[in-house]
């Protein structure tokens, strides 16, 4: 509603109703899982914390969106779900690549937020040359008067008409924080679908567990793009437009965010688990 | 010992490459108006000024090269199966996904050109005719170096995703490179070249976008001449950065300290881009200085 100058609807709040059946259907979907195949429950619980650190990281990157395009407004000029994406799947690759080379899940997974980090370290460094270099403006934020980390002075460096722009220090730390815990998130989600389909998909077609692995890693690979994409475009919901970073208001609505990813990726993991499940067919 | 001096060459060559994509990315998504600038290009004529640029935003740039890389790297999977060149399978599979783009560039103006009917914006059929070409040529570009990018993690590096899955990782990849280090430029130093340089373009003056040239009135070619001084290389740097250190910390470091060396050559960099943002930062502040006195905008 931002668009037509109204107040964004919805609060800060959480809604206790809406949190209660989220709650529900997380526990219908672990009882499912558990009722039909009792080994996939790790996985499931997995997938869910996997899911509410991508709701967590996509709340962390600074996403300015058109009006930073213009120079009207702080932050990276695209689009919240998409960046997150970019740079959680970047990181879903490194962490893919680890655990093929390693096998061990820690270094994957720290591999994965790296990899996250490293490419939302390097977007965050090249807006900041555009706006320094090209377009000779200084970096303000519209939302804090002091930079929480530096100290330095936003409200002189904004230009008039605007509601600042750039990518203040405290917003690039934001957005290598979101490419870390969204990588991780992506990474531990990849990581159990993967397990879980290597062990199942080899019994369900009595086949041997290298034999099966190209299908086991597509698999979970496309799987874990989804679940990227399902929990970003929630957590952009709920960021309705633009965020700074971890010191803008609107970062107080992370808690809603993950219980919504949380529930979301219940439902959708049960899903994707019951390809491996034995229901009697 | 051999295997890592082909991995760094291999590095280089996707480097490289993905420089090249995300320099050709951000001037077709310049060129077709594809990132968040269009909004100015649709609002231009809600305000009242009538202009001749290119009007196409299809998507936002992450999943409109998410799916053009994807359907690309998709057909050039299906021709090596084949047994076809690799290099062969490469363009015949970014051929095809150049003409999906084509198809949705053509939609995408005529349908929201269309869409400004009643406020007098017309379809211009030249612009169609001149400039989806030249759009499709980069997209043509981009897709291509892209899907080698991919083919080399996949064949030579041993990536364990396939083919077509890197490519959907990587547009998506490169269309937030592109789009974070190039709309502003495109954004606020082209299409309001009117406003004052060094200063944002105040809220007041949106949709007052600049629609004439040196002779005539201004198309979506000019903005791409433009854009390709700073914000293409800008892009391509950006991109062909992420794509090259993340290999390039994986080659080398993968089997050094128990397997940890990747992620401590990642977190070392991440720290070395930290110290470069924020000197550019402080000499920002410091060059521009600040636009009024502290005391006058703290009462």
């Amino acid at each position: 509603m931002s668009a037509l100058g109204g107040k964004a609807a919805g609060g800060d709040g959480i809604n206790l109703t809406g949190t209660i059946v989220g709650i529900v259907i997380i526990l219908v979907s672990i009882g499912i899982t558990a009722v039909l195949g009792a080994s996939l429950i790790v996985p499931l619980i997995g997938i869910i914390i996997g899911g509410a650190l991508i709701a967590f990281g996509v709340h962390f990157v600074p996403v300015g969106g058109a009006p930073a395009a213009m120079g009207q407004a702080p932050g990276i000029a695209t689009g919240v779900a998409m960046l997150a994406a970019g740079a959680g799947l970047a990181g879903l690759f490194g962490g893919a690549w680890a655990y093929e080379t390693t096998g061990d899940f820690l270094i994957s997974i720290i591999g994965g937020a790296v990899g996250g980090g490293l490419m939302m370290a390097i977007t965050c460094l090249m807006v900041n040359a555009t706006y320094v270099f090209a377009m000779g403006i200084p970096a303000a934020s519209g939302k804090v008067a002091k930079d929480p980390i530096t100290g330095d002075t936003f409200p002189e460096y904004k230009s008039q008409g605007t509601e600042g722009h750039g990518l203040p220090f405290i917003s690039f730390v934001g957005g290598v924080i979101g490419g870390l815990i969204a990588g991780l998130g992506g990474t531990i989600i990849y990581i159990e679908l993967l397990n879980a389909y290597s062990t199942g998909l080899a019994t369900m077609m009595e086949a041997q567990a290298t034999a099966i692995q190209p299908l086991a890693i597509s698999l979970a690979g496309i799987f874990a793009i989804g679940f990227f994409l399902v929990n970003a475009v929630l957590a952009a919901y709920n960021i309705t437009g633009t965020i700074e970073g971890p010191h803008d208001p609107k970062f107080k609505r992370v808690p809603r965010a993950i219980i919504g990813c949380a529930v979301a990726s219940a439902f959708c993991g049960l899903i994707s688990l019951m390809l491996v499940m034995n229901i009697g067919m | 010992m051999e295997e890592i001096v082909l991995g760094i060459g291999i590095t280089a060559l996707a480097g490289a490459l993905a420089t090249v994509a995300g320099a050709a990315e951000d001037t077709e998504s310049d060129i077709g108006s594809q990132g968040d600038p269009n909004s100015q290009v649709q609002l231009a004529p809600q305000m009242g000024y009538i202009h001749r640029i290119f009007n196409k935003a299809v998507s936002g740039e992450p999943p409109a090269y998410g799916l053009w890389c994807a359907i690309g790297a998709g057909v050039a999977w299906a021709f090596l199966q084949l047994n076809y060149n690799p290099a062969l399978a490469i363009i015949l599979g970014s051929i095809v996904a150049v003409f999906i783009q084509g198809i949705y560039c053509t939609s995408g103006y005529l349908g929201r050109t269309a869409s400004l009917a009643k406020f007098k914006q017309p379809v211009y059929i030249d612009i169609l005719k001149s400039l989806t070409s030249v759009t499709m040529a980069h997209a043509f570009v981009a897709i291509f170096c892209t899907t080698a990018v991919c083919y080399l993690m996949s064949a030579a590096l041993h990536h364990p995703f396939a083919l077509p899955l890197l490519g959907l990782i990587w547009g998506i990849a490169l269309g937030a490179a592109g789009s974070a280090s190039g709309n502003p430029f495109y954004g606020k130093e082209r299409q309001y070249q009117n406003q004052k340089f060094g200063a944002g373009v105040p809220i007041s003056a949106s949709g007052n976008i600049v629609r004439y040239a040196e002779a005539g009135q201004r198309s979506s070619l000019d903005n791409g001449w433009f854009t390709t001084k700073f914000a293409g290389p800008a892009s391509g740097i950006c991109f062909g950065l992420i794509v090259f250190l993340e290999l390039w910390r994986t080659v080398l470091f993968e089997k050094s300290i128990a397997g940890w060396g990747a992620v401590i050559a990642g977190i070392v960099l991440i720290l070395i881009f930290t110290f470069i943002d924020r000197w550019i930062e402080v000499w920002g502040r410091k060059t521009y200085g600040p636009y009024t006195e502290p005391e006058e905008t703290s009462s």
